[in-house]
């Protein structure tokens, strides 16, 4: 019987490449296999240790009470509330309701922002003068008379454009400012629990001259002991500067000083009028130096690609190709719509064609400073990482679950005629970090080598190994992760110079969320800079559910739709669980610089509005989305001859 | 020496507000001559400010800033108080009591709990602390899109040998997956988070050291076997002093709270109107 059952065992659950003697470097040996499952794991002093092969999911920019627009919006919840509710604890939201994760985070950092930091009411409340200033007066009185989030959103634009009144210029003042500083620090040591939950200490410098949106995270790798010894760094003047390559001193300053480590995440360049990933600097109208491109690519380790306010990865006008780029797409103009998008904008702001700009920039000056890693975070204003769809607690605290915000709008500037809805606002998204342990210092180290990928809020488990020998039956092993890390570097890694003849090969895998929606999709996307100096990208489907061939087009059809809209449903009967496979670049040359980068697709499910209809029972707006489509997107593996 | 003494940021700001002071206390605000004065402390405050944001001491033209913008914000400031502005202010009465609400919680963070404070919260509130049960265990897996309308058959099979061979090679069983072959000591919860819930379940229910399936979860099937288990348990202080300690501060912070308040409250005798104009005491 067992003799029996072990012939039909080999017969067919190993593929012969399996029994091969001795097999090439590309086959897994029963002895490679038993090293790859070694005996016990080693033991660690952290009681409840996750798998060291799954990643942390978390949270890079999350605001509270204490940054001075979230309060203005009503936000109440502080700094603590915000890692309670991480952890996976109930919490009461601002908006009087309970509020709960499906599962915690691992990690989360709280960023609120260094101007005006914990000083929305100080702003009004301790400052009498304030209300010598007329405009300074209206807003305080609509902040009496129930209007707080009109005034807050223009306090909010004028402090963009530099026209908040001096008065209401905080930071200057020392004691309140410290003290709001000081309890983010300790409310982060509070509950900082090694092993289980990591809280960062963190900041978020928000410039925004003119409206122009140049946001960057600041995340501390270190403990109160060296966090304490600095103030973040501001926007505003004398104490602070709008310009990143100040923010970059800022941080080499507390390096050197310390001793410490700090990385800067930047967000929503589709935000910032062609600003964000310049070729000219915005603030010299120069083309970019060899001081910018190395400073950047030192300090800003990871670019924030998916959020609340629009997602960032593609556009759909640089990439009109690629049916996928129109996704959760913000690009009517800058943060405050106090300018247009103008198409000449696009290519400066969105992490593919930054990619490729990097290369070309690389190529000029010797230093790519856009060879970022990709994460998503949430950027909400609530005190509430909840980015599920349907657990979505909102950008800002007048978005929280209620029937308004089907219909409310988010933001309206009367000269340009923009508006935005809140419907447009996305649950979007979470930082994956592939971490030996849930701690500070290997969280950290893990986003400095750039080993993450970003999701729109699901939480799906997603490997991308290149190397020059993958070979297909390595996506037959039983744990692709051990073959990807022997045979290749993850994600966030460079190839280098292709030996004799090779080619670039990958290792891809994703998992579905446990709780979540089955996998349409793997697709590589890759990037190069050709012989004449312009680049180029092109979408490779490299693992996909069913058995569906790709068109005439070379377009994989589309895997359909489960969703019924009007009772926010979807079924796992089409997609898959998970997806393996091996691709080799068919179309590579070695002597150009390139970069490859994974997204995952899952099925369609239904969009945090479909569940609002159903739970509020109220109607849509005209040409509300219902659907979406989740994702994930890693960091690229660069290839540099 | 001299040199050294010289290049001491100290001597700078003394230096420099001696020269302020000299400036200031001639400077009028109208008819009554007020007084201003930055004193070498506040000098030395707003030193360290700038200081502790660059890492460096401000230059002569940026202390000079620093200490124009304290002058202009004291003398607004004596303006509103002597116009009245913080009267019958919401906004500023607000900041008032939060600053004593402040004050009052102030004397909580000093509180240094004693072990058997500790102790006595951590018996009665076990439960927050009780430290969840842990087990390790093996999987082997089977893809549902690999054997179709077999995948039970064929997991059948596998337990088979599994249960008849404990020295088969897992390694050559089941399907590729990302999903760990084993895992360490984990809680029902981190376990919960890679397998889902009823994997998690499953697993809790089943007996040490023994192959059983398939369980079923959302990837597909799994043949388990518990490797290790370790029962949850309250821990002793020393496991946890640090939570417990956290929890202990809060709660005695809104105890003082409550306490400073009621104290308070006792020196005042509050008259409630009613609306329609009957006074309830209190």
């Amino acid at each position: 019987m067992a003799i029996a059952a072990a012939s039909l065992a080999a017969s067919f659950i190993a593929p012969a490449s399996y029994s091969a003697e001795g097999g090439d470097i590309g086959t897994l040996t029963p002895e490679k296999a038993d090293k790859a499952f070694a005996g016990k794991p080693v033991y660690s002093p952290y009681a409840g240790r996750n798998f060291p092969t799954r990643p942390l999911f978390g949270d890079t920019h999350l605001h509270t009470g204490a940054s001075f627009d979230a309060g203005a919006f009503g936000a109440r919840l502080t700094p603590r509330d915000a890692y309670r509710f991480a952890r996976g604890e109930e919490v009461m939201a601002s908006s009087g309701q309970p509020a709960k994760l499906s599962r915690p985070l691992d990690f989360l950092v709280v960023a609120d922002h260094s101007d005006n930091m914990g000083m929305f009411t100080d702003l009004f409340a301790g400052k009498p003068e304030v209300i010598a200033d007329p405009q300074a007066k209206t807003w305080y009185e609509e902040i009496k008379n129930g209007q707080g989030g009109k005034a807050a959103l223009e306090i909010i634009f004028a402090f963009g454009k530099g026209t908040l009144p001096q008065s209401m210029i905080y930071g200057r003042d020392t004691r309140p400012y410290k003290n709001a500083w000081q309890d983010t620090i300790k409310a982060a040591e509070e509950y900082n629990d090694p092993g289980r939950f990591t809280a960062f200490i963190g900041y978020e410098w928000t410039s925004n001259t003119a409206g122009n949106n140049l946001h960057r995270n600041v995340i501390f790798r270190d403990n109160a002991d060296k966090a304490e010894q600095v103030l973040p760094y501001t926007t505003l003047k004398p104490l602070g500067s709008d310009n990143p390559r100040d923010l970059w001193k800022w941080m080499q300053a507390y390096e050197e000083k310390t001793g410490g480590n700090v990385l800067a995440i930047a967000h929503n360049g589709n935000l910032s009028n062609g600003r964000m990933f310049p070729l000219i600097e915005s603030f010299t109208n120069k083309p970019v130096d060899k001081d910018y491109v190395e400073e950047r690519a030192r300090w800003e380790r990871l670019y924030e690609t998916t959020q609340t306010k629009g997602t960032g990865e593609a556009h759909p006008a640089l990439s009109p190709n690629d049916e996928f780029a129109d996704f959760e797409i913000w690009d009517f103009g800058n943060l405050d719509a106090s300018v247009k998008k103008t198409p000449d904008m696009l290519e400066f702001e969105y992490t593919r064609s930054a990619l490729r700009n990097g290369l070309k920039l690389e190529a000029q000056l010797g230093t790519n400073p856009y060879k970022f890693g990709l994460v998503g975070s949430s950027d909400a204003h609530t005190g509430l990482s909840a980015m599920e769809e349907e657990n979505f607690f909102g950008k800002t605290t007048p978005q929280e679950p209620s029937p308004e915000r089907l219909t409310a709008t988010f933001v309206k500037d009367d000269k340009t005629g923009i508006t935005v809805m809140d419907w447009e606002v996305g649950a979007s998204g979470y930082a994956a970090v592939w971490a030996t342990e849930n701690t500070r210092e290997s969280i950290w180290d893990a986003m400095q080598r750039k080993e993450t990928y970003g999701t729109t809020g699901s939480r799906m488990m997603v490997r991308f190994f290149g190397g020059w020998d993958f070979a297909p039956a390595d996506a037959e092993t039983r744990n692709p992760g051990a073959i990807g890390y022997d045979k290749g570097v993850p994600m966030g890694g460079d190839l280098t110079k292709a030996p004799d003849g090779k080619v670039p090969t990958f290792l891809v895998a994703a998992l579905k969320d446990p709780i979540g929606a089955n996998l349409d999709r793997y697709q590589i996307v890759k990037g190069w800079l050709d012989d004449k100096g312009d680049t180029h990208e092109q979408i490779y489907d490299v693992a996909w559910a069913g058995d569906r061939k790709p068109g005439a087009d070379g377009k994989l059809p589309s895997v359909g739709s489960t969703v019924d809209i009007g009772n926010a449903t979807w079924t796992n009967t089409i997609g898959a669980p998970e997806l393996i496979a091996v691709w080799t670049d068919p179309d590579f040359d070695p002597t150009l610089k390139a970069f490859y980068y994974g997204r995952v697709i899952e099925i369609p499910t239904p969009r945090w509005t479909a569940y609002d209809v159903k739970r509020f029972g109220n109607k849509p707006l005209e040409g509300t989305s219902m659907t979406v489509t989740e994702r994930a997107y890693t960091s690229p593996i660069w290839y540099t001859p | 020496m001299l040199k050294r003494v010289l290049k001491e940021p100290l001597v700078h700001f003394l230096a420099l507000a001696l020269a302020i002071f000299a400036g200031y206390a001639l400077v009028g605000a109208g008819e009554r001559q007020e007084r201003i004065v930055v004193t070498a402390p506040k000098i030395e405050q707003m030193a360290t400010l700038f200081t502790k944001t660059w890492q460096r001491p401000p230059s002569a033209a940026e202390l000079k800033g620093l200490i124009d913008d304290y002058v202009k914000e004291e003398v607004l400031v004596r303006q509103a108080l002597a116009l009245g502005l913080d009267r019958d202010d919401a906004v500023v009465r607000r900041r008032l009591r939060q600053k004593m609400e402040f004050l009052n919680t102030a004397d909580a963070e000093a509180l240094e709990p004693t072990d058997a404070e500790l102790e006595a919260y951590l018996t009665s509130n076990a439960d927050a602390f009780r430290i969840e049960g842990m087990l390790a265990f093996e999987q082997v897996f089977l893809s549902p899109q690999r054997h179709g309308g077999r995948a039970r058959e064929d997991a059948g099979s596998i337990l088979q040998i599994l249960l008849s061979d404990p020295k088969a090679n897992r390694s050559l069983l089941g399907d590729a997956t990302l999903l760990p072959p084993e895992a360490a000591l984990s809680d029902s919860a981190s376990i919960t988070q890679t397998f889902g819930a009823d994997f998690a379940k499953a697993l809790d229910q089943a007996p040490l050291d023994q192959w059983i399936g398939p369980v079923v979860s959302g990837f597909g099937l799994h043949l388990v076997r518990v490797t290790e288990r370790v029962p949850d348990r309250t821990p002793s202080l020393g496991e946890v002093r640090d939570a417990v300690a956290r929890e202990w501060t809060n709660a005695r912070r809104s105890e003082l709270e409550d306490q400073q308040f009621a104290k308070l409250l006792g020196g005042y005798t509050v008259t409630i109107e009613s609306l329609a104009g009957k006074e309830t005491g209190r």
